[in-house]
């Protein structure tokens, strides 16, 4: 079988692990996993990068992918992050390199809820952590 | 469905011989467009009789050095084989083709 004409990826080598990064180059994300849709032809396209715990538990698999999946779940805050993947449009890719560039900047992705519940609930309950003295 | 759920994914031949295990998931970048961008799109699976994915690049056609490493490689993954998607039949739970291992060319030839 033949390279076919046009731009080639493998996805496990090109995509699956790689650095997400926004224009400024700031860092976004890692591509935890890739969710794939079926086109008119019955063939597999990619629509989203999956991103967080909940993505890369089930690639993991096993009791370590059980317990990061249940972890996740355990740290959500909203009802509604308890069963969805986060997830990044294809769409907003604008390069495929050693990085993987989004046409989006960082703040106004949310993909951090991690360091979010971190700062809530941790880091906010430390004395001085809310620039008292200001 | 995801990438994740195809890769390590057991494949059997018209015959009902297991030939291996999906490696990797060769696209091309001509799939449907969104946010003006083309998705990649799946043309074959990299299905190779060994469970270590680890062909460090070596599928790629314009990976060609340290050649000691991509003979080891190689020689590894000697039976490695490109299936086009459009020889699979089914692909939940197993990877099931409509067409005989002995019809796939090796991967490295």
């Amino acid at each position: 079988m033949s390279e076919p004409a046009g731009r080639v990826l493998y996805l496990h080598l090109q995509l699956l692990d790689r650095q997400v990064v926004d224009p400024d180059g700031e860092p976004v994300c890692k591509v935890d996993d890739l969710e794939l849709d079926l086109d008119d032809e019955g063939r597999p396209y990619v629509t989203a990068i999956l991103i967080g715990p909940r993505a890369l538990g089930p690639r993991l698999g096993g009791r370590i992918g059980r317990w990061v999946t249940a972890i996740a779940a355990r740290l959500s805050e909203k009802e509604a992050e308890t069963s969805a993947t986060q997830r990044l449009d294809f769409g907003l890719v604008t390069e495929i390199d050693s990085a993987i560039t989004v046409s989006r900047p960082v703040d106004e992705l949310d993909v951090r809820p991690l360091e979010r519940w971190v700062d809530d609930h941790v880091i906010a309950r430390i004395p001085g952590s809310r620039h008292a003295s200001e | 469905m995801r990438a994740s759920e195809l890769i390590g994914r057991d494949v059997i031949d018209r015959a009902g011989c297991p030939i291996g295990v999906v490696t990797d998931l060769r696209c091309v970048q001509d799939g449907p467009l969104r946010g003006g961008t083309a998705t990649p799109r799946l043309d074959a699976l990299l299905v190779s009789p060994r469970h270590t994915g680890a062909m460090l690049g070596y599928h790629r056609p314009a990976q060609h050095g340290p050649w000691l490493i991509r003979v080891i490689v190689e020689r590894l993954h000697r039976r490695a084989r490109l299936v086009p998607w459009s020889a699979v039949v089914a692909h939940d739970p197993q990877i099931l083709l409509d067409v005989t291992a002995d019809t796939l060319r090796p991967l490295h030839q």
